[in-house]
């Protein structure tokens, strides 16, 4: 996707940004209320604690509120960008305290998880939000387990792609190759929502 | 053309697991293709689309507040330099001269309570009394008092005596001022009761004084002597 093929709500997100990075407090406001939940769900999946994930999440919206007018739309959409800041902060978080796996899902364990396709269906029906999580959740549930497995790996922990060959003792362009397959799969499926 | 390994690499540096020697060689790889870049970005949104796959947790409101508390004092704390500091930029000279003016005036003040305190006790003889008690010593009359007010600028001084009984014939009360700057006692006088015993003299050392730390009177031949040499009845100190 090209910043020119943006969706109505990246768009709204690059207004909301524009106006915080002059300063204005109520479209920080507003890009709290439509974020904090992704982010801080992101955050208490990586780190595990509520207390951790909400310290995060307030670094992470204090660097988007003074970073607002560094961001460069060309890179990503708002919400990438928040999303992979918040990435960073947690596995800085991680890493500080030495802690080398924190939380490791086995989607296909979790009874949650396994459930979400079906439970998130009646929520999604009302908030267009929970639809494209249930539709993320679904193409990434239908990826290759192998790729699925490298691709939680890579994103949910704080573990480099030589640590997860070595986690998972497989050739370092094994799972360099997997990570690259499923990222695109995962790209190519979630293009089709335009 | 993007080549397998640029794809390679375009997935680890969306999702952050280049390390900052790969990262910053794949950015001039990035500065060089429109392609590349445009690939990079899509990979992003998939990333960062991942997040959507977590069940949804709300975090609680006060984080908000918060947040929203930090925000406002940091852009109170940020607001431009030329509004706010000027103020603290000479704020602490000004505290300074403030803090010298206000010494000023004190040691000003100083000066004139002094003055004010040396003529209030020029003016009033009793700010510039010295008040002595004598009491006996080991071999002294028991009930034998005696009170001395002394008066260092004037150099003179009285004494008020009770229960001191007339001494034998031939023998006197000496009256002696023990100075910091004597070696030895200075004489005041001689001293002669009433048959009650009872003596109020004015009296004046035969030496100048510097700093009287005691009085004492003593038994001597009669008519006094200009070196104590009898015993002392009473004594004390201011």
């Amino acid at each position: 996707m090209s910043a020119e093929t943006a969706t109505a709500q990246q768009i709204a997100d690059r207004e909301m940004i524009a106006r915080i990075g002059r300063g204005d407090q109520s479209a920080f406001d507003a890009l709290y209320d439509r974020l904090s939940g992704p982010l801080y769900s992101l955050a208490l999946r990586m780190l595990g604690d509520a207390a951790d994930a909400q310290e995060a999440l307030q670094d992470v919206f204090l660097q988007i509120w003074s970073r607002a007018g560094a961001y460069d739309p060309q890179q990503s959409s708002v919400f990438s960008w928040s999303v992979l800041l918040t990435r960073s902060r947690v596995i800085d978080r991680l890493r500080a305290r030495g802690r080398r796996l924190r939380v490791l899902v086995d989607v296909e364990e979790d009874p949650t998880e396994a459930a979400d396709a079906s439970t998130a269906e009646s929520v999604a029906d009302t908030v267009n939000k929970d639809d494209e999580a249930v539709r993320v959740r679904s193409i990434l549930n239908n990826l290759p387990s192998e790729q699925r497995e490298v691709i939680e790996l890579a994103f949910f922990t704080d573990l480099t792609h030589h640590e997860i060959a070595t986690r998972l003792g497989q050739p370092l362009g094994t799972v360099k190759a997997r990570i690259r397959r499923g990222l695109l799969k995962l790209r190519e499926r979630l293009r089709t929502r335009l | 053309m993007i080549t397998e390994e640029q794809q390679d690499q375009a997935a680890l540096y969306a999702l952050g697991l280049l390390d900052l020697d790969e990262a910053a060689a794949f950015e001039s790889e990035l500065g060089a293709s429109a392609e590349l870049r445009n690939f990079v970005r899509e990979l992003r949104e998939a990333a960062g689309d991942l997040a959507l796959s977590v069940p949804s947790q709300s975090p609680p409101a006060s984080l908000k507040r918060r947040v929203m508390s930090e925000i406002v004092l940091e852009t109170e704390q940020s607001a431009p330099i030329s509004r706010r500091y000027p103020s603290f930029a000479w704020a602490p000279w000004a505290i300074a001269a403030i803090l010298i003016l206000f010494c000023g005036l004190l040691a000003l003040d100083r000066a004139r309570l002094q003055r004010e305190l040396a003529n209030i006790r020029a003016a009033d003889p009793l700010m510039q009394t010295i008040f002595f008690t004598l009491t006996p010593s080991e071999s002294g009359p028991a009930d034998a008092k005696a009170t001395v007010a002394w008066q260092p600028g004037q150099q003179t001084g009285v004494i008020r005596i009770t229960n001191l009984p007339i001494p034998e014939s031939g023998r006197d009360y000496q009256l002696w001022a023990v100075d910091a700057a004597h070696k030895d006692p200075i004489s005041a006088g001689v001293i002669r009761v009433d048959k009650n015993g009872v003596a109020q003299i004015r009296f004046k050392p035969v030496e100048m004084a510097q700093q009287v730390k005691a009085f004492a009177i003593s038994l001597e031949r009669e008519g006094g002597v200009p070196k104590k040499e009898g015993p002392i009845l009473l004594a004390g100190t201011a």
